[in-house]
C-alpha cells in the first residue's frame, strides 16, 4: 500500500512540475501588427521543394533563382519598403515531409504566404492536411500544371501559374493536325493524373493516335522497359511521336530510340523537354536535334529576349552564375510575378488582401511568359498558351518560323486560337512595380 | 514498489497515467508540437512492430514501409468507398496488413539473414509502385484519407492536429500495452526461445515456423496501424509517402531504441522526429548554406546510428539495465 501511495505521490509531483514548466513558457508576445510574416521592413515567404533525393535534379535550382530575383528587388528598395525573404525547406518529393515542412513554415517560421511548392501529390497532401484554405494562407504559383489547382472552389487560396496539361495537349493536338495531317501519330504518356489530364486534352481536340503507350511513373528507370515502348511505337509504324512524360522518361525514350535506330519526328511536352536536364541525365543533346518542343516561356538561351537578358544579368550577380536553364527561368519568373502580387496587396499587406489583389488585378500582371495571365474572381489559373519550336543540334529550342507564335486555349471545351497578347516590355530597371 | 510495476494492474495504471499526462500536455503546447506529437506516436507504433519482429522473434525486415503502405491504402479505401467510421478504418488497416503479413511471413519463415532482408527490401521497392497500375489506388497522386473534423463537443478551439494527436496517442498506448502483455505471454516466450536457438526450441516442442509466422503477422498488423496513422497525419496516401528511406528510418529508430527492449521505443521515435529540428537549429545558427541544412539531418542520424552500434549495441535501455544488474550483483557479493 505504501508502494502505491509513494508511486502516486511521485507521479503527481512529476505531473505538477511539468505542468508548471509548461505554463511558464511565455505566451506569444502580442504586439499590434499588420499580419503574420509581415513587419514594417520585411515580408517572409516560404517554399517546400525537393532539394535532395531522386526527383531533385533541376528542380533544386528553382529556390535559389527565386531568392536571386528577390535579392535584386531588395537591393533596389524592396516592395513598399519591405525586403522579401524566402525560407526554403527540403521535402524530398515525399508528401509526408511536404506536410511536416509546410507546418514548420506556417507555425514556426510564421511565413506570410507559400510561394512555388512543387509536385501535385505533395500539394494535394498539404491542401488536405495542413489545410491552408481554412487558415486563409495563400499558396502562390504552384510549380505544376495539374488543372485542378486552378479551380477556386476546390483550392480557394491556391493560384497556379503554368498553363494546365489539358491546355498543352489541346494546343499540341491542333499543331499536329495542321502540321502532320496524314501521318501516323504515336503517344507515350505517364499513366496517372498527369497523363490523364493530357489524354482528356487530346480527346477534346479530336486527335486520334495510331498507337498509345502508357508507362508507369518510375518504370523509365527499369532496364529494358523503355525498349518495349520503342518496340510498340515502331511496330505500329508511328511517324510522329508525342512524348508526354517527365524529363527522365523523355530522356530514356530518346536515348533508347537512338540505339534502336528508330527516328520518328519527336514532339516533346513542356514538362519533359528541358535540354539541360536531359543532358545531365546522360543523353547526348544531339538526340534532341530536329525534335519539336512546346513552352510558354521564351527559350532560356534566347538572349535577344529582354526578360532573358535581365534575368541572366541577375543570375550572374545574385545566383553565383548558375547554368541558366528552364528551371532558373521558372524560379525567377515566379518571383517576378509574386513581387507584383505583393505590391498589389497594398501598403499594409494582409493574406486576405493578397488573394483579393490577385483576383482583382492579376490579369494585368506580367512576366517572361508569352501568354497572358488569366486570374479573376472565378479563375485561379495563370498562363494559358504555348508556342512551338525546334531543337537545334546543341539542344537550343528555336521558335518555328523565327518568332514566338503563341496559341491559347482553356481547360474546358474552348477553341485553340492564335494569341494576340502583347507582353509588356521588361521595365528598364528590371522591376515590375513602381 | 517493484512488484506493483510488474503486476498487470500496475502496468495498466502506468499506461493510463501516461495517457493523462499526454492529454494535459496536448492542451498546453502549440500546434506544431501537437502535430509532431502525432507523428511521434505513429513512429512509436511502427518502431515497436519492428522491435517485436527483429528483437523478439529474430527476423529482419528492411521493407516495413511496404506494410505501412498496405495499412494506409486499406484505411483510405475503406474510408472512401465504404464510408467506414474512422475506428473501423484503423481496424481494417490492421487486419489487411496482418493478412498480407501472414502470407509474407509464411515465406519469410523459410528464409533467414540476408535472404529475408533481400526479400523484404524488394517488397519495399516494388509494392508502392503497384499503386500506379490500378486506377482505384489513385496512381502517383494517391488517395485522400480524411478522418473528419474533431467532434463539436470538444469545442471550437479544438484543432485538427490535436484531434490527430489524440487518435494517434491512444492508438500507440493501446498497442504498446497490448504488445508488452503479449510479449510476457506464452507467445512472447516461444518467440524468444526460437530467436535464441531454433533447434533447441524445436526440441522443446515449439513449431519454429509457426511461431515466426505469427510474429510476422502481428508485426505486420501493427505496421498497418502505423500506416493508417501516417495517412491520417498527412490526410492522403500516395506511393511517394512510403519511400525506401521510410523503411530505413524505421530500422534506424529500432536500433537506436535497442531492438531487444520495447521500453526504449520512445528514444528511437523521438530521435527521428527531433533530429531534423536540431539540424535546422544548428544550420540556422552556424551556417547559411542550403547544402548543410538539407544534408545535416541524415548525417546526424547516421552518426548516431554508428555510435549506438559501436558503444551500446543492445540499445541504451538494455545497457542501463545491464549496468544496474551488474551493480546490484556486486553489492550483493
Amino acid at each position: 500500500m505504501i508502494g502505491i501511495n509513494r508511486r502516486l505521490l511521485v507521479a503527481s509531483a512529476v505531473l505538477a512540475t511539468s505542468g508548471l514548466v509548461i505554463s511558464t513558457v511565455p505566451a506569444q508576445a502580442f504586439s499590434p501588427r499588420a499580419e503574420v510574416g509581415v513587419t514594417a521592413t520585411s515580408i517572409k515567404l516560404g517554399v517546400t521543394i525537393p532539394m535532395t533525393g531522386a526527383a531533385s535534379p533541376g528542380y533544386n535550382k528553382i529556390p535559389s533563382a527565386m531568392k536571386a530575383y528577390f535579392d535584386y528587388v531588395n537591393a533596389n528598395g524592396g516592395v513598399n519598403g519591405r525586403k522579401i525573404t524566402l525560407v526554403v525547406k527540403d521535402d524530398q518529393y515525399v508528401p509526408t515531409l511536404a506536410v511536416a515542412k509546410t507546418n514548420e513554415l506556417i507555425l514556426r517560421d510564421k511565413v506570410f504566404a507559400l510561394l512555388g511548392p512543387l509536385g501535385t501529390a505533395n500539394i494535394k497532401a498539404v491542401a488536405a492536411s495542413v489545410n491552408p484554405a481554412r487558415r486563409g494562407i495563400p499558396v502562390l504559383f504552384v510549380n505544376t500544371g495539374y488543372s485542378g489547382f486552378a479551380i477556386k472552389k476546390t483550392y480557394p487560396t491556391t493560384f497556379s501559374l503554368f498553363p494546365s496539361y489539358i491546355m498543352e495537349a489541346k494546343v499540341m493536338a491542333q499543331y499536329i493536325k495542321e502540321t502532320f495531317p496524314d501521318k501516323k501519330i504515336g503517344l507515350l504518356y505517364q499513366d496517372d493524373d498527369f497523363g490523364v489530364d493530357a489524354l482528356a486534352g487530346f480527346k477534346q481536340a479530336g486527335l486520334t493516335f495510331a498507337v498509345k503507350v502508357p508507362y508507369a511513373s518510375g518504370s523509365q528507370g527499369v532496364s529494358g522497359v523503355p525498349a518495349t515502348w520503342i518496340q510498340k511505337l515502331s511496330t505500329a509504324g508511328a511517324e510522329v511521336v508525342v512524348l508526354f512524360g517527365v524529363t527522365s522518361a523523355t530522356a530514356a525514350a530518346l536515348g533508347t530510340a537512338a540505339v534502336m535506330k528508330y527516328g520518328p519526328k519527336w514532339i516533346l511536352g513542356s514538362v519533359g523537354g528541358d535540354a539541360t536536364t536531359i543532358k545531365a541525365l546522360g543523353v547526348p543533346v544531339g538526340v534532341l536535334y530536329g525534335a519539336i518542343g512546346a513552352s510558354y516561356l521564351p527559350a532560356p538561351t534566347d538572349t535577344t529576349d529582354d526578360y532573358i537578358k535581365l534575368f541572366q544579368e541577375i543570375n550572374a550577380k545574385y545566383n553565383n552564375n548558375a547554368v541558366f536553364d528552364n528551371n532558373v527561368l521558372v524560379g525567377m519568373n515566379g518571383a517576378f510575378v509574386a513581387v507584383q502580387a505583393i505590391a498589389a496587396a497594398g501598403a499594409k499587406p494582409t493574406r486576405k488582401a493578397l488573394i483579393a489583389a490577385i483576383e482583382k488585378k492579376g490579369s494585368t500582371f506580367f512576366g517572361a511568359g508569352l501568354a497572358p495571365l488569366n486570374y479573376s474572381a472565378t479563375n485561379h489559373g495563370g498562363y494559358n498558351g504555348y508556342w512551338f519550336g525546334t531543337y537545334s543540334p546543341t539542344g537550343e529550342m528555336k521558335p518555328n518560323g523565327g518568332a514566338y507564335t503563341v496559341y491559347t486555349t482553356d481547360s474546358g471545351t474552348g477553341a485553340v486560337v492564335k494569341s494576340t497578347y502583347k507582353r509588356p516590355a521588361m521595365p528598364a530597371n528590371g522591376l515590375p512595380i513602381k | 514498489m517493484h512488484k506493483f510495476i510488474h503486476s498487470n494492474f500496475g502496468r495498466l495504471t502506468f499506461f493510463i497515467g501516461i495517457g493523462i499526462f499526454l492529454f494535459l500536455l496536448g492542451n498546453r503546447v502549440d500546434e506544431l508540437r501537437v502535430y509532431q506529437g502525432a507523428t511521434l506516436a505513429m513512429y512509436v507504433v511502427a518502431i515497436s512492430s519492428l522491435i517485436l519482429l527483429t528483437g523478439y522473434s529474430g527476423q529482419v525486415s528492411l521493407g516495413h514501409g511496404a506494410l505501412l503502405a498496405i495499412g494506409g491504402y486499406s484505411a483510405a479505401l475503406a474510408r472512401n468507398h465504404l464510408s467506414a467510421p474512422v475506428w473501423i478504418c484503423f481496424a481494417i488497416a490492421i487486419v489487411v496488413a496482418a493478412l498480407a503479413g501472414a502470407v509474407l511471413g509464411t515465406a519469410a519463415a523459410r528464409l533467414s539473414g540476408p535472404y529475408l532482408a533481400g526479400t523484404t527490401l524488394a517488397l519495399a521497392v516494388g509494392l508502392p509502385s503497384i499503386a500506379n497500375q490500378f486506377g482505384i489506388l489513385g496512381g502517383e497522386q494517391g488517395l485522400l484519407f480524411d478522418v473528419g473534423f474533431p467532434p463539436m463537443s470538444l469545442g471550437q478551439e479544438f484543432t485538427q492536429y490535436k484531434w490527430y494527436f489524440w487518435i494517434a496517442s491512444l492508438a500507440a498506448l493501446i498497442s504498446l500495452w497490448w504488445l508488452q502483455n503479449i510479449l510476457r505471454s506464452r507467445y512472447g516466450r516461444t518467440w524468444r526461445a526460437v530467436r535464441g536457438n531454433e533447434v533447441a526450441a524445436e526440441l522443446a516442442g515449439i513449431h519454429a515456423g509457426k511461431s515466426k509466422t505469427l510474429a510476422f503477422t502481428i508485426s505486420s498488423g501493427l505496421a498497418g496501424l502505423a500506416g493508417a496513422l501516417l495517412a491520417m497525419t498527412i490526410s492522403t496516401v500516395s506511393p511517394s509517402a512510403f519511400p525506401l528511406s521510410l523503411s530505413f528510418a524505421l530500422l534506424t529508430g529500432a536500433v537506436l531504441s535497442g531492438v531487444t527492449t520495447l521500453a526504449g521505443v520512445m528514444i528511437g521515435a523521438l530521435t527521428l522526429v527531433v533530429t531534423p529540428e536540431i539540424a535546422d537549429a544548428i544550420s540556422n545558427r552556424f551556417a547559411n548554406s542550403e547544402n548543410v541544412t538539407t544534408n545535416l539531418p541524415g548525417l546526424l542520424v547516421s552518426a548516431l546510428l554508428i555510435l549506438v552500434v559501436l558503444l551500446v549495441p543492445n540499445g541504451p535501455v538494455e545497457q542501463m539495465r545491464t549496468v544496474r544488474h551488474r551493480k546490484r550483483a556486486s553489492t550483493h557479493k
